[in-house]
């Protein structure tokens, strides 16, 4: 670790998503020491209880030209998984960007869902929303 | 609650390192010095002995510029694939350090074979439920007390989670009592609403467990793995 700068920015700040959308953002560094290879990576991971899972679905490489510059990125985002998040798991999607070699990255969280918001499962199902209708 | 909420997620249960209980890591490399470099960490399921030789092999990269690698056999998979075995030590050289993990999981022949195949490696560290495979390099055990370190890290307090009964409920498995705590906060909505699901005998025994306070889950958005 160094104290090399990766930051990601969005376009539009945007961080919620519908699928099958362009995503579009830049990869800004600021490195100590020169980069072979800059990797923007869009992946899903879970959380919760048991095993981890994490898949990178899409990688763009940025060409690192000099210690410190910024590059452009686009993903045409899949059409699922959404983001989600039950009781026993949670699934996010995020964009890393990862300067080789070293350990030198940058993550942002990103939504991908219908509505560009996180799918909600945790609530109990057989809770009512509404009061009970008076049955007699 | 949502899952990547809840304090005792897999991903911030795995963030805790290993808590060293009566020895420091001078002790224990000095010690492994003394083994020439041919241990075992020992202890029963649920004891901390992957994440300390996790440790171990970070501090071993570190201290000592050595390339770790990892072996592991679990219920799941109890041997290694013999081929794929023989491909592996190929590549193992006199600057390598050797971990494994789930030792116990091999047979006496296999065990034999397999010592045989690591004469070339300079460190090999392996975790295992008995001892007598190799000299006993530290034996894991765990108490209360460190269960609820590890739940104070995790969530910031232990008052009115039953950290010391599901403890004992689990004869001292960490990793079980951790799952439980899992579903308790998931169950309840909140670490704060844990207590309101308990029957009322264990309530009673949280409110009695020391502790003051209440908090959020401490450094939890940047504790994930992801």
């Amino acid at each position: 670790m160094d104290g090399s700068v990766i930051t990601i920015e969005l376009d539009g700040g945007r961080t919620g998503f519908r699928p099958g959308e362009l995503l579009t953002g830049s990869v800004a560094w600021r490195l100590e020491r020169p980069a072979k290879d800059l990797e923007v990576r869009l992946f899903w991971f879970t959380q919760g209880k048991g095993t981890q899972d994490v898949r990178v679905t899409a990688i763009r490489r940025v060409d690192v030209i000099g210690l410190q510059g910024r590059g452009g990125f686009r993903f045409k985002l899949p059409d699922s998984p959404y983001s989600f998040s039950a009781k026993l798991i949670s699934l996010a999607w995020a964009i890393e960007a990862v300067a080789q070699p070293g350990e030198r990255s940058a993550r942002v969280e990103i939504v991908i869902a219908p509505e560009g918001k996180e799918v909600r499962l945790d609530a109990d199902p057989l809770a009512p929303s509404v009061p009970w209708p008076n049955r007699r | 609650m949502r899952a990547r909420d809840n304090p005792f997620s897999t991903d911030r249960v795995l963030a805790v390192r290993y808590r060293p209980q009566g020895w420091d890591w001078d002790a224990l490399l000095g010690r492994l010095s003394e083994l020439d470099y041919r241990a075992a960490i020992v202890g029963p399921e649920g004891r901390g002995k992957t994440t300390l030789l996790e440790d171990l092999g970070e501090r071993l990269r570190a201290e000592q510029g050595v390339d770790v690698k990892w072996l592991r056999l679990t219920r799941e998979q109890p041997r290694f694939d013999r081929r794929w075995l023989r491909t592996f030590f190929a590549g193992v050289t006199d600057r390598d350090v050797l971990l494994f993990d789930g030792a116990e999981q091999m047979g006496r022949l296999a065990w034999w074979s397999f010592l045989r195949m690591a004469r070339r490696a300079r460190v090999l560290v392996i975790t295992s439920h008995r001892p007598g495979l190799l000299p006993t390099l530290v034996r894991c055990d765990t108490s209360p007390e460190l269960l609820e370190w590890i739940v104070r890290e995790l969530v910031g307090c232990t008052v009115r989670l039953p950290v010391r009964e599901l403890f004992y409920h689990h004869n001292g498995n960490v990793r079980e009592a951790l799952r439980d705590l899992y579903d308790l906060c998931a169950e309840s909505g909140s670490v704060g609403d844990a207590t309101s699901s308990l029957p009322p005998k264990t309530a009673a025994f949280c409110l009695a467990t020391r502790g003051v306070g209440a908090s959020g889950p401490a450094g939890a958005a940047t504790r994930g793995r992801g």
